[in-house]
């Protein structure tokens, strides 16, 4: 007798697809549970965290956001090694504002998250046509350029930084701003990749020469998902100098690029859930291996081979085959 | 020569290939017929082992499951789980459908590389007789791969597992998208390839009508199955098969 194992929907996934989810409560819980996890976790539970993991899970959520970010870039097929850029470019048009015309926080982060998006698409405008490698490349290479032209022409407060900016009124309000900035960039990007216009955005990553012989002008839709890319990267940016009380050459360190790429394999890519579940496994992880001293990064390093290795399709893909589909052994013939 | 036991595939919860048997014997050209999504190139990657291959990529990705069941015997050995590369050694190379052959490359490295396997001599030898096989690829000799026509470039695909020096071929559809001139220049060279150089072949096709006249046996399946078996004057004056592939 010859038996094979079977993958199959759950049941309840084939039902709560259709209009029959309204009908149900069972049905209607089972679409909220996965949702609800992470607004729950990051809104309800953060508070009660002592200061010290507050801190943690602000910068968490930055990671986490950049992973976002980057993720978002990806879906259009654009890898990009240059999340630092997005960061350092939100960071320094904060700074700038709040350092030289003394406008608040409330003014210089969402003219920093729309004008840093528009800075760096049109930066990278030149390159868009660029795949693979190629745009990799010049993503990595501008922060680094960007980083020697502020020490070189000491524009922006040259290797000192903008110092003594307006900071957040308190740990909690940049915590519930970051983490408020998290979700939107989340269910806003899930819902976007999900609509039509994601069908075009993933058809560029899929098959760009299928998309242009579609008649629709696939630069034209890079530079579309570059500029949200940028903006949110951006975004944390802008954050992060008002946090740190401070704008400089920091911003651009290859931390902000790497760790969102580490983070996105490790929770799986294209999903957006994935690599924000990649950074708040990875972030914290690497705070409590600190008191490992100088073996910490042997160890973090050690986690991230198991991970790809034993995982290589990321935590997140696996969690969702597991929550919508089980398996059985059925016999054969 | 080659003997296929009851073969089933499964790709995750989909049949492609269900109980499946056929034997080709030593100095046959054999043919299985099918129209699309009969499950031909599923057999034709079995047989050369890339399904191995696959099925421990799609785990390492978490994607499909492919499972599968029965057996394969190659001059009486089991070669089920072998891999691709062991199965080439032991004689078994695949031409894959769609012409898949090294764009960047010309022509005559193309065939080098394809003989990685062989000694240097050997190699340069079965170059010479592609060339023969095909004269128009030896005009070709120094062209970029990818710039040459489909017709072209299958003929290159067909010789690139010829020098790899097979005792069986399998050739999964090597008539697709040529011209039926190109077609009648292939189906010869086949014909050639068992009269000259005594190689076995097994071929999947659907254009039934160019091939099953120089096929000694033929399978045709339908929805992974077997449905009819026969010589090749058999099936061509069968009225079922007259009806699905001949269009009577």
């Amino acid at each position: 007798m010859k038996r094979r194992k079977e993958r199959i929907d759950r049941g309840i996934k084939a039902r709560s697809e259709d209009i029959f989810a309204l009908t149900s409560y069972r049905e209607m819980l089972y679409l909220l549970f996965p949702r609800a996890v992470p607004v729950v976790i990051l809104l309800g539970l953060t508070p009660l965290l002592s200061p010290y993991w507050q801190e943690v899970l602000i910068s968490t959520a930055v990671y986490a956001l950049l992973a976002i970010s980057w993720d978002m870039l990806i879906c259009a097929g654009l890898v990009s090694l240059g999340q630092s850029l997005f960061y350092g470019i939100g960071s320094y048009i904060a700074g700038a504002l709040n350092y030289y015309w003394h406008w608040s926080p409330l003014f210089t982060i969402p003219v920093a998250t729309v004008g840093g998006g528009l800075l760096c698409t049109i930066l990278l405008l030149p390159v868009l046509r660029l795949r693979g490698i190629y745009f990799a490349m010049v993503t990595l290479v501008l922060p680094l350029m960007f980083l020697r032209l502020v020490e070189a022409t000491r524009i922006l407060g040259g290797t000192e930084g903008l110092t003594g900016l307006t900071p957040f009124p308190g740990q909690l309000t940049a915590l519930y701003v970051i983490q408020l900035g998290l979700l939107c960039a989340l269910f806003g990007f899930r819902r976007i990749i999900n609509s039509d216009y994601g069908l075009i955005v993933r058809g560029i990553n899929d098959n760009d020469r299928a998309v242009m012989s579609a008649g629709l002008n696939i630069h034209w839709y890079k530079a579309q998902v570059l500029f949200l890319g940028a903006s949110v990267g951006a975004f944390t940016g802008a954050f992060g100098t008002h946090l740190d009380m401070f704008a400089g050459m920091p911003g651009f360190a290859l931390d902000y690029s790497i760790m969102p790429l580490a983070a996105a394999v490790v929770g799986g890519t294209g999903t957006f859930a994935g690599p924000m579940l990649g950074a708040f496994i990875l972030v914290p992880l690497s705070e409590i291996l600190r008191a490992l001293g100088a073996l910490r990064i042997v160890f973090y390093g050690l986690f991230l081979v198991i991970f790809v290795v034993a995982l290589p399709e990321g935590i997140f893909h696996y969690l969702q085959r597991k929550y919508h589909q089980f398996e059985r052994w059925v016999e054969v013939e | 020569m080659l003997k296929v036991n009851n073969l089933m595939v499964f790709f995750e919860n989909a049949l492609a290939l269900n109980d499946f048997s056929m034997e080709v014997k030593e100095g046959q050209i054999v043919g299985v017929i099918g129209s699309n999504s009969a499950g031909k190139t599923t057999l034709m990657n079995t047989l050369s082992g890339l399904i191995v291959d696959m099925r421990i990529k799609e785990i390492r990705r978490g994607g499909e499951r492919i499972t599968l069941y029965g057996k394969i015997l190659f001059r009486d050995e089991d070669i089920t789980a072998t891999g691709p590369s062991e199965r080439v050694r032991k004689g078994i190379v695949l031409c894959r459908e769609r012409h898949p052959i090294f764009p960047e490359s010309d022509v005559f490295e193309n065939l080098k590389i394809a003989g990685y396997l062989q000694k240097r001599s050997m190699v340069l030898e079965m170059i010479q007789y592609v060339f023969e096989l095909f004269p128009a690829l030896a005009q070709l000799k120094s062209r970029k791969a990818g710039f040459m026509s489909g017709g072209e470039q299958q003929m290159l695909a067909i010789g690139m597992a010829l020098v790899a020096r097979p005792t069986l071929l399998l050739l999964d559809e090597p008539l697709l998208g040529l011209s039926p001139m190109m077609q009648n220049l292939l189906v010869d060279a086949v014909k050639s390839l068992r009269a000259k150089a005594g190689i076995t072949v097994l071929l999947s096709e659907q254009f039934a009508r160019p091939v099953l006249p120089i096929i000694d046996f033929g399978y045709i399946l339908e929805n992974g199955m077997l449905t009819l078996t026969g010589t090749g004057e058999e099936l061509m004056e069968n009225p079922e098969v007259k009806a699905a592939y001949f269009g009577v």
